[in-house]
């Protein structure tokens, strides 16, 4: 069978096929199907040719096989030094080879290619600073991903997103009516705490048009009540867009570059029809990567930016703190052990590694930050990055993987972990729920509602004006 | 033979190193692509410039890099071994005078006894190198032949200058060894890994405006040494 019903190299486009990918409860079938996936050998070459070019090439070729990028992988480190866990041997392995056999590979080369790319690497990029040719094996197996996709070797769950991103432009089945419903919904919600607070929807010309995740509005709606909280608060003049507001790409983790633009495309729309000031995506890595860092070459924009300046969650923050829109009570200042997770996506892959620190400066009362080792750029992926979280076929290796994540925190002796990043918040209320290390985690959002200076104008008044 | 070899052959080895050196600059310059490597070629140039040359310093200067500094036994072979290979051969004193005979010009040499250690130590570096790659596995499983024949390559003009510099009596046939040696060398250099010669220079400097520019650059940070 060249082609299975569900795992082929067709890309998701319609609901109908959605579904019908969904109903095979945790891919039995499709996997089934991919052990007689045959290889379009002479379209892999093809791509190879066309796409494997000067950088990636010379990477591949000029590695001194030294090994000093062993040392610098967290999944070396935690699967006991295994020497198949080496970062070139990993790339070697796979794209090298595919490179070497001119695309000449079979069904089991690349079913095993798909594990390697998507369970022995979460592209966190660290491997990159360890290497004396500054050889980049995440940016590689991202690559790699790619080329698997397209042949149709990519795990049932990530096939499912990028379809989702393609049929919904979003990562989950919200519509522009479910969300801009949520955002009324949530508005409602806080008037009796918040009286006069909005969520305005596509309002034009606004200093900040904030982008999400669509879990938020499916799963954890209150996320986006705290962040019009806190825009509330800041006095902020902001809106969200109808179409365009979700920020993430599980397409960017499955390697479907074409759901990548077509996502993209749609918040970079957005921006051109609200023509906000500034753009401030939610407390997400991949989101960030996906449409800040990488987003505007995927949209065919040479200069690498959004068409308006986009910034990270935490860059809002730091600013809001900086500047005083938002005023932090000194009393409510954290007083316990307090570490903070660098997210891969935007603090060694753009820079915010300080942008995180001062606002734990105005949130952590002095002494009780304790940083991991190693931090900011150096720091090790949470353990479930690039999309190792979601796959269930790869969770016992992910589960593995949190252990770094887990003697990381442990040897801090912090009982708080301040994770900006969906990912890194999911591994480690993963790594809490699987090893009971007796930690508990959080958003910047939450404790900043908690420990923000209230206006006076802004407090609920009772009848007689006076505040409740 | 010994006209030949040092004659056209040295002028072919020499070609074939220069031109073929450049041949892999141009090409791996020619094949960058802003959209295919997604890094802003071109833009923010005094950001690209300073980041290409802060990934190149701290990775020629010992013990400037993290990597380095976690390794500092591996680091140490690394340069005494490019020390040897590089330095020695040009500063040469024997080399030099071959120079001056014939072209007229000439520069600084090392005193012989300098020379001398610094080749027996490049050679001892290159040993070492060579028995890590079989001692440690996460090595061995990444060493391909090709990994030894370029060391074999690389060592072997160092060792038959060194034993022809030192040889009493008649040397002819280490010194031809020597000569040999060196013009597959550089002969090689184009065509193998060896290639690094260049094109180290042009990974470091794409990763440094990859990380200078894109990745952190533009908020001051970029790839933290």
């Amino acid at each position: 069978m060249p082609e299975g019903i569900f795992c082929n190299k067709k890309p998701i486009n319609t609901e109908e096929d959605l579904k019908a990918l969904l109903s095979d409860t945790r891919g039995t079938k499709y996997y089934e199907e991919m052990l007689s996936l045959e290889v379009d050998r002479e379209k892999l070459w093809d791509t190879i040719q066309k796409t494997c070019k000067s950088r990636l090439r010379t990477w591949l070729d000029v590695c001194a096989r030294c090994g000093l990028c062993a040392d610098s992988c967290f999944l070396y480190l935690v699967n006991d030094c295994k020497p198949e866990q080496v970062p070139s041997y990993k790339i070697q392995s796979t794209l090298g080879e595919m490179v070497r056999r001119k695309g000449d590979v079979d069904n089991e080369f690349m079913r095993h290619a798909m594990e390697v790319a998507w369970s022995r690497c979460t592209c966190c990029n660290r491997c990159a600073m360890y290497c004396p040719h500054g050889i980049d094996i995440g940016i590689m197996m991202g690559y790699t991903r790619g080329l698997l996709y397209s042949q149709g070797f990519v795990p049932w769950e990530l096939k499912i997103g990028a379809g989702m991103h393609r049929v919904y432009r979003a990562q989950m089945d919200v519509t522009t009516e479910d969300w801009v419903e949520t955002c009324e919904w949530m508005a409602e919600e806080q008037q009796d705490d918040w009286p006069g607070l909005e969520i305005p929807v596509d309002k034009e010309d606004a200093d900040i048009m904030y982008t999400c995740n669509a879990r938020e509005p499916k799963h954890y709606p209150e996320d986006l009540a705290e962040a019009a909280i806190l825009f509330h608060i800041a006095g902020e003049n902001w809106t969200v867009p109808s179409e365009g507001w979700e920020q993430t790409s599980l397409s960017m983790f499955a390697g479907d570059w074409e759901a990548c633009k077509l996502q993209v495309q749609n918040v970079y729309a957005a921006i051109d029809r609200l023509k906000p000031r500034r753009v401030i995506g939610t407390e997400c890595g991949h989101a960030h990567r996906a449409t800040v860092i990488e987003g505007p070459y995927w949209a065919g924009r040479p200069d690498g930016q959004p068409p308006a300046p986009y910034i990270h969650y935490v860059q809002w923050v730091a600013e809001a703190l900086r500047t005083g829109k938002l005023k932090i009570d000194p009393a409510k200042r954290i007083r316990q052990p307090v570490t903070y997770q660098d997210s891969c996506n935007y603090i060694r892959n753009w820079g915010l590694a300080e942008t995180a620190r001062e606002i734990l400066s105005y949130l952590v009362e002095p002494g009780y930050l304790i940083e991991m080792t190693p931090n900011k750029e150096h720091n090790y992926c949470c353990g479930g990055g690039g999309g190792f979280n979601g796959i269930g076929k790869f969770r016992p290796q992910r589960n593995k993987a949190l252990l770094t994540k887990r003697d990381q925190i442990l040897s801090t002796g912090a009982k708080l972990v301040i994770a900006p990043c969906h990912n890194c918040w999911d591994a480690i209320r993963d790594l809490e729920e699987e090893y009971h290390i007796g930690i508990d985690w959080s958003f910047l959002k939450p404790l900043l509602i908690k420990m923000v200076i209230i206006p006076d104008h802004l407090k609920p008044q009772d009848e007689e004006g006076d505040e409740a | 033979m010994y006209a030949f070899l040092t004659g056209p052959m040295l002028w072919l080895s020499f070609a074939i190193f220069v031109i073929g050196c450049a041949w892999r600059v141009v090409n791996y310059v020619k094949g960058l692509s802003w959209q295919l490597d997604r890094v802003p070629y071109g833009c923010n140039k005094d950001l690209a410039v300073k980041g290409a040359l802060r990934s190149i310093f701290h990775w020629l200067i010992p013990y400037a890099s993290a990597s380095w500094r976690q390794k500092p036994v591996f680091a140490a072979a690394f340069f005494l071994l490019h020390i040897g290979l590089v330095l020695v051969p040009i500063f040469l004193y024997a080399h030099v005078m071959v120079v001056a005979e014939r072209f007229g010009v000439s520069w600084p040499t090392l005193p012989d006894g300098l020379a001398d250690i610094l080749t027996i130590l490049a050679v001892a570096a290159g040993v070492f190198i060579l028995l890590r790659r079989f001692g440690l596995s996460e090595v061995r499983i990444i060493t391909t032949p090709h990994d030894l024949w370029i060391m074999a390559i690389s060592l072997a003009p160092l060792v038959t200058g060194f034993v022809a510099a030192h040889q009493a009596g008649d040397n002819s046939g280490w010194l031809l060894a020597h000569i040999v040696t060196g013009e597959i060398w550089l002969i090689a250099i184009p065509f193998t890994k060896l290639s690094h010669v260049v094109l180290f220079f042009c990974s470091r400097a794409q990763i440094g405006v990859d990380f200078g520019v894109k990745r952190g650059g533009q908020r001051g940070r970029g790839i933290v040494w």
